[in-house]
């Protein structure tokens, strides 16, 4: 495929990013105009002020989260699979998601006045934030330490799936122990949810998730000769340590961001890079980066739609939409290759 | 000063080997002082596990040397700044490549890894250096093509237009014809010999291919014992280097015909007469199943060669009787049903 047309396909892709976007804006038990809608995205007023108080403090936010965590969650799939050179890594199959739950877990439930109801101080998001980082970098290193001794990609799968279940069964523990109104917040905070997020947690959000795009856009030349392994990287001059750390980083910030705000959502980090890789027809990671931004944010945004389609006040977790969106696209890479070798 | 009199790589009593967790590091090789100079291909021999992996990785600065200096044009390696080492040195690994969606042309690109700035925009200069190298390595009609669409020997050819890329002076190659046919093998082996000697660049190589090495090294690096012995491949083969590399293994090296045959232990013998031709590989023939044989006259034990109305045939003498044969085959199988009976 030529650049002018992978140019083109980009393009295509933003068209349908806006026009999914306002349709998931369009949605809702609340039925408004399209035409008041676009009227109080520009202009911020509206004759109707409920329905101002509906698409800015509800479905706007919710939107913005969607699309932040469509992003977040598929580039740090991206940036996984490549430095694993996995074509099935991803933050959640390997354990980091869980990890980042583990963080909160941890802090929501050992820590209860910080998230005592109706508590929304910049201190208890800051806190919640940095525990997902932690769990989430903490996984990520178990992780590639593994993957310095044990070559084999299912190995590390299987491991990855063990850590999931460990740092759950850790957090059972937790909540046996803690009290019910606390477990309430947790529960609902595990079940992935895009609505939940706050004015201030979505501010947070939307800087933190633009740092991680940032250090990965930076990571692109890197990446690129990491495809070769580290032998052939180091031997062209990569420095590995330096383009490691900055992608953990950037991966931390990215899955343990989302992680915390939104719970752990599946799938979307393992199945957009290959969506992407497909319909580029590319290994490039300076055109993969952006492309997969863009289609990070249209699968979230219609798992968000989807997710609202049974009507009126009641809609599905998005973590259930996601995973049936995901997991066909996992079943077809193993599929593709029964010999994973490559992403 | 001559191009080809200058020193491209050389090793000042180096110890390789690899550090163990915490105990003393594992030597497997010491005091290696060789010298390549620019122009020269070398071929590096040696059995599996001897350290010849290791030797490459040192040289390419993917671990440290356990002691001693390598200098690449008279530059301490340890000492060259990263990227100025990557512009000076190339490297092709065993390790398989293997990535979907990558096309000859943007794999070769990521050989200008050193030179780009860190979005990895391309110079004039930088696609020059891509298409020369294609160019080079004999795949321009591959272009556009896919890795996952090549051969084994194309891909080989990728990965060393890579290097070419990568513009080094030196190259170090691991294994480069480990998985190809013979024909392959000899075509990369020219390849490797040209940009020797046309483009002067120094190329060191490891292979168990003996016949390649031998027929297109300038000089052959022979690994055993920790130790390594230099030289041109008939150097060693008239002092013998070569004897060494197989001492404790069922091989023997043939002088005549510059290549190893397992050591045999013969329980019978026969004389054989008649064509010239036809006695060499008779006598092949017999020896692997373990029968000794003399050029001769007839003996108690005697196979005659020969032709007849154009017809290759055998007769052989054993018991006091003559029997008939059209081929090696069936002479082979009917001394076989005889050393069973016995």
């Amino acid at each position: 495929m030529n650049m002018p047309l992978k140019i083109t396909l980009l393009l295509v892709l933003l068209w349908l990013f806006f026009v999914l976007f306002i349709l998931d804006i369009l949605i809702g038990p609340v039925t408004i105009p399209i035409k008041d809608i676009l009227e109080i995205i520009t202009t911020g007023e509206s004759m109707n002020p409920a329905w101002k108080t509906i698409i800015v403090g509800f479905r706007l936010p919710k939107a913005i989260t969607a699309v932040l965590a469509g992003m977040a969650l598929s580039v740090s799939g991206l940036q996984m699979q490549t430095i694993f050179r996995n074509p099935l890594a991803g933050p959640y199959v390997l354990g980091i998601s869980s990890g980042a739950s583990l963080g909160v877990a941890l802090v929501i439930l050992g820590f209860p006045p910080l998230f005592a109801q109706g508590n929304i101080n910049p201190l208890s998001i800051w806190v919640q934030i940095m525990a997902a980082w932690i769990g989430a970098a903490a996984v990520l290193l178990l992780i590639m330490a593994i993957s310095f001794r044990v070559r084999d990609i299912m190995t590390i799968l299987i491991l990855g799936v063990l850590f999931g279940s460990a740092t759950s069964a850790i957090v059972s523990i937790l909540q046996y122990f803690s009290h019910q109104e606390q477990l309430k917040a947790f529960v609902v905070w595990s079940m992935g949810n895009l609505g939940n997020v706050t004015r201030g947690q979505l501010t947070v959000m939307s800087f933190t998730i633009l740092a991680g795009l940032i250090m990965a856009v930076f990571s692109g030349k890197m990446l690129n000769v990491m495809l070769l392994g580290e032998s052939y990287a180091k031997s062209m001059g990569l420095n590995i340590m330096l383009s490691r750390i900055i992608v953990f980083i950037s991966t931390s910030i990215l899955a343990g961001t989302v992680t915390a705000f939104c719970g752990p959502i599946g799938f979307i980090g393992i199945a957009v890079p290959h969506i992407t890789r497909i319909l580029f027809k590319s290994a490039d990671h300076r055109l993969l980066i952006p492309a997969v931004i863009m289609t990070g944010g249209i699968l979230l945004l219609l798992s968000d739609i989807l997710s609202q389609l049974p009507g009126g006040e009641r809609t599905l977790p998005v973590n259930s939409v996601t995973a049936l969106i995901g997991i066909p696209v996992v079943i077809w890479v193993i599929f593709r290759n029964q010999k994973i070798t490559s992403i | 000063m001559d191009i080809h009199e200058k020193i491209g790589l050389e090793l000042q009593q180096v110890d390789i080997g690899y550090a163990t967790g915490g105990s003393m590091p594992v030597t497997l090789a010491n005091q290696l002082s060789l010298a390549v100079r620019t122009g020269e291909i070398i071929g590096l021999i040696g059995r599996n596990g001897c350290g010849k992996s290791t030797l490459l990785r040192t040289l390419v600065r993917l671990q440290s040397p356990l002691k001693g200096k390598i200098l690449v044009n008279g530059h301490d390696i340890s000492s060259i700044p990263r990227l100025e080492f990557a512009r000076a040195v190339g490297f092709v690994s065993t390790e398989n490549v293997n990535i979907q969606h990558i096309t000859v042309t943007e794999l070769v690109s990521l050989g200008r890894f050193p030179y780009t700035n860190w979005i990895g925009s391309f110079s004039a200069d930088d696609s020059a250096a891509v298409s020369k190298a294609i160019e080079l390595a004999g795949i321009p009609h591959l272009r556009k093509k896919y890795l996952h669409e090549l051969s084994d020997g194309e891909r080989q050819k990728t990965m060393i237009a890579r290097v070419l890329a990568q513009d080094t002076q030196v190259v170090v190659l691991d294994e480069p014809t480990a998985f190809l046919d013979l024909p392959n093998r000899y075509e990369l082996l020219r390849l490797l010999n040209e940009l020797a000697h046309e483009n002067g660049k120094t190329i060191l190589y490891s292979t168990h291919d003996l016949n390649i090495a031998l027929d297109e090294s300038d000089k052959l690096w022979l690994m055993a014992s920790g130790k390594i012995t230099e030289g041109a491949p008939e150097d060693l083969i008239i002092t013998k280097g070569f004897h060494k590399l197989f001492e404790n293994s069922d091989l023997d090296f043939d002088m005549d015909t510059a290549g190893f045959r397992l050591k045999r232990k013969f329980s019978e013998a026969f004389t054989v007469s008649g064509d010239a031709g036809l006695n060499i590989w008779t006598s092949r023939a017999l020896e692997r199943i373990g029968m000794r044989t003399v050029t001769g006259d007839k003996s108690r034990r005697h196979v005659t060669t020969g032709y007849q109305k154009g017809m290759p045939c055998w007769s052989l003498l054993m018991n006091d009787k003559t029997e008939e044969y059209n081929s090696i085959y069936d002479l082979v199988s009917s001394l076989k049903k005889h050393k069973k009976l016995t």
